[in-house]
């Protein structure tokens, strides 16, 4: 056989027409999270890390019986995990919303 | 007409049972839960008895969604998380969805309001518990003690880990709780939102004269939040789809 491509069938034409028309559309990007969404995300992340903190060294106070040191550690602790957690979400949305390294400059405007 | 705007999330049993003393009523809440559920099996299966090589637009709506997952599941947890876990991920996500979307409809056959069932915090609570126990015992299963190196993130000297560890388990042990109050809290403010600016167009035209022209303010801001809310339906879906891939990718590689 001298033509040894595969026929040019009606299977792998409408196949690269589908991918020239999908190109030209916007890729599957996640849709843009508003700011409230993400302000309430903060807040629950930071929030839901305090209250487990604080239940779980309570739990630990009723079974060891040190009240009240386990509590305050615990709420300590959560306070730490919920910044860990707030600074988690903001780098999982800085990764996905890079900054533009073409935006205009904000002119510093403080009297110094 | 209902003028408080909590009445909405009451919960009313249509057929009263109980097993083994426990109330176990059908209410309106299962209800809406069934009819979520059926709904979205039966979309899919309608939409896709064709199998067209060229779709229809069923067809397309129905692989749009699953493509749609099939990518999210992939950036997050790879292929192998894709291989075990698309069918969860993608229930979880159509039933929130229609759920969510179930409850944007106004009152049909003498009922209020369809429920909405994910503004109940038990329901948001038992989808992420259902979340959260699988990545421990897929973890657990996959890893076996290794998967105690998620709270021991490697690089860290052993005196810090003595403060890194019980914030590291905090941290996972907050993840249910977040994950559960953010569905349950936009869905119910939400729905709250829309109640007491639809409330104020009577109220207004109750007052009768000018206040009565004023009372077209509050409807075109009803209008606009049902947009919004729209949107709020499919973004917590998203939102939860998203976070449970990228739990279930902990699951599958602790200790990064």
């Amino acid at each position: 056989m001298a033509d040894e491509k595969p026929p040019e069938d009606a299977l792998s034409d409408l196949r690269r027409r589908v991918n020239a028309a999908r190109g030209e559309g916007a890729p599957d990007t996640p849709p843009p999270q508003s700011p409230a969404s993400l302000a309430m995300r903060y807040g629950g992340e930071f929030g839901a890390a305090i209250i487990v903190g604080a239940l779980l060294g309570y739990g630990v106070d009723h079974f060891v019986h040190t009240s009240p040191w386990g509590l305050i550690a615990g709420v300590a602790l959560g306070f730490g995990a919920g910044v860990v957690n707030v600074v988690r979400v903001a780098q999982s949305y800085s990764r996905s919303n890079p900054i533009d390294p073409n935006a205009p400059s904000v002119p510093d405007d403080e009297e110094d | 007409m209902a003028d408080n705007p909590i009445e909405q999330f009451g919960i009313h049993p249509i057929a009263e049972f109980s097993v083994a003393g426990y109330d176990a009523s059908f209410t309106n809440a299962s209800l809406a839960m069934v009819g979520g559920a059926v709904l979205a099996a039966w979309f899919f299966n309608w939409a896709m008895k064709p199998a067209a090589m060229v779709p229809n637009r069923a067809q397309v709506v129905a692989e749009g969604a699953y493509g749609f997952i099939h990518g999210m599941l992939k950036d997050a947890a790879g292929t192998e998380g894709v291989k075990k876990f698309l069918p969860f991920v993608f229930t979880l996500f159509l039933f929130i969805f229609m759920a969510n979307m179930l409850g944007m409809f106004p009152g049909v056959f003498g009922v209020h309001h369809i429920f909405t069932p994910t503004s109940q915090i038990v329901v948001t609570a038992a989808l992420a518990m259902m979340v959260f126990l699988t990545v421990i015992v897929v973890g657990f299963a996959k890893n076996g003690l290794k998967f105690f190196k998620l709270f021991a993130p490697s690089g860290v000297p052993w005196y810090l880990l003595l403060i890194v560890t019980p914030i590291e388990i905090i941290s996972f042990f907050s993840r249910p709780l977040s994950h559960a109050v953010r569905l349950w809290a936009n869905i119910l403010a939400g729905h709250i939102l829309l109640k007491v600016f639809a409330g104020f167009v009577p109220a207004l035209i109750a007052a009768g004269g000018f206040y009565g022209l004023l009372s077209v303010l509050p409807l075109a801001m009803t209008v606009m939040l049902y947009g919004l809310e729209f949107l709020v339906a499919f973004l917590q879906a998203y939102v939860f789809a998203i976070l449970t891939c990228i739990y279930l990718n902990d699951a599958l590689h602790p200790g990064h």
